[in-house]
């Protein structure tokens, strides 16, 4: 292949979307072009700016208020045998949301396994980029501020770094379909990220009894990460690290405390 | 990263609200697109203000023909449709825009091989790497309307074929204005990049 014939193949080479026979000369072309190899770099670099440093814009919250306000609610339906049996659930339910109070918490990760997928596929996408923090910084006195103009709320983080988890930026960032600020505290050499997001709409799981800060949170574990899960006001928190969970809990406390 | 959003973002499957469902039923899935379709209106208009008006006619215009959504098909992508109908018809005719034209406001050649020879060293494409975000919404913001749509519908995780509908054009179209937009966003990322170094 040639230069003029694999260029324009290039992001879905990237994309990984070509036919295997195509694909192999095109993967062929730019190990051994360095021309196409460095069009092929460049391509990346802009999917990658593209994807996560394209500030995105979330609905006021005013509009979507406004939005949900002026759409009809559902309409009743004909009842169903579901509504007749309904009476005779409610107890039943109300003993099974007894018993899912006191199982382990573990077992609950099940009930937001979005969330949690998503928190630590985003600690992943910082750990593995060239670029993760937009401020880098002393202290949260230099960081919250640059969040002014570039999210729709204000990102509440009482806690400011100490010596012990040092503050080492922020960025915005996307948590599932919404704007985040991220921030980034490490404990040793681990990496711990934070996530601040407006909290509604989100499918989070009923408050787990484990007291952070004065919060009901909710900490699971997925693929090998702890996660902590929390809400305060219309804001939610989700704190990742592979640090240990009590450390982890402890930093989590600290930045609930006054959240 | 594009394939976990479209992963994250299935179809949305319709299968009771059309027998015997309602607008209501439709409206609850609809409203959870709110900041999706925002985002998209704030790039095309420019303007928070006008943003929020063009989400509204939005909904006002999927809630009137609700009952023509077909059970099965991607609902974010009926709502681009409607959205970017809506842009067109309410901003292209009133402000006679002259960024909101065709693709043709694109330099054609930017998608030629020389042109597109500009990252001639290391630095350059390190710069690449670096550059921030409101340097690429700066960038963004020159494109044409359908260029701009073009790369933000293809962020989205749309398919071609959806980012073909919305567009009312071809696939083989899609593909090109894709290409051409991304071709010229890297031009004036590339002059973002000189003017620094100077």
């Amino acid at each position: 292949m040639t230069c003029r014939e694999v260029r324009p193949l290039l992001l879905d080479h990237e994309r990984g979307t070509l036919a295997p026979e195509i694909e192999r000369d095109v993967e062929g072309h730019v190990q051994r072009c360095p021309a196409c190899a460095r069009e092929e770099a460049a391509e990346r670099a802009l999917t990658q700016g593209l994807e996560q440093r394209l500030p995105r814009y979330a609905a006021p919250i005013a509009l979507a208020r406004r939005l949900r306000s002026q759409w009809p609610a559902e309409a009743r339906r004909a009842p169903s045998r579901w509504h007749r049996w309904r009476r005779a659930l409610v107890p039943a339910l109300a003993v099974a949301a007894g018993l899912l109070m006191i199982l382990p918490l573990s077992d609950r990760e099940r009930a937001t396994p979005g969330m949690v997928t998503e928190a630590v596929n985003d600690h992943l996408r910082i750990l593995s980029s060239h670029h993760p923090l937009d401020i880098e910084s002393g202290g949260m006195h230099q960081v919250k501020p640059w969040f002014e103009g570039r999210l729709d709320f204000a990102p509440v983080v009482p806690f400011l770094g100490d010596a012990e988890f040092p503050l080492r930026g922020g960025a915005v960032g996307y948590y599932l379909d919404r704007r985040a600020a991220v921030f980034v505290f490490t404990r040793r050499l681990h990496e711990i990220s934070l996530f601040v997001f407006r909290a509604p709409g989100l499918p989070w799981p009923s408050p787990g009894p484990q007291l952070v800060g004065g919060c009901r949170a909710t900490s699971t574990t997925s693929r090998g990460f702890n996660v902590i899960l929390w809400r305060e006001g219309e804001l939610g928190y989700a704190l990742v690290s592979e640090l240990d969970l009590t450390e982890l809990t402890q930093l989590a406390a600290m930045i609930a405390a006054g959240a | 990263m594009r394939s976990e959003k479209a992963d994250r973002e299935p179809r949305q499957r319709w299968r009771g609200w059309r027998n015997g469902g309602t607008a209501g039923a439709l409206g609850h899935e609809a409203l959870a697109y709110a900041d999706t379709l925002y985002n998209l209106a704030r790039y095309l208009t420019g303007s928070p203000t006008d943003a929020e008006d063009l989400v509204q006619e939005t909904y006002a215009r999927a809630l009137q023909a609700a009952h023509q959504f077909t059970a099965g098909t991607n609902l974010k992508a009926w709502l681009f449709r409607i959205l970017r109908n809506a842009f067109i018809s309410r901003y292209r005719r009133e402000r006679h825009n002259p960024t909101v034209g065709g693709l043709d406001t694109v330099d054609p050649t930017a998608q030629g091989l020389d042109q597109r020879e500009w990252l001639r060293g290391d630095a350059e494409l390190d710069r690449l790497w670096a550059i921030v975000g409101e340097e690429i919404e700066r960038a963004l913001m020159t494109l044409s309307e359908e260029a701009r749509t073009a790369v933000l519908l293809d962020l989205e995780g749309l398919s071609e074929a959806e980012v073909a509908e919305i567009m009312g054009c071809a696939i083989g179209t899609v593909k090109s204005r894709l290409a051409r937009a991304r071709a010229a966003l890297r031009v004036e990322l590339r002059d973002y990049a000189t003017k620094e170094a100077r």
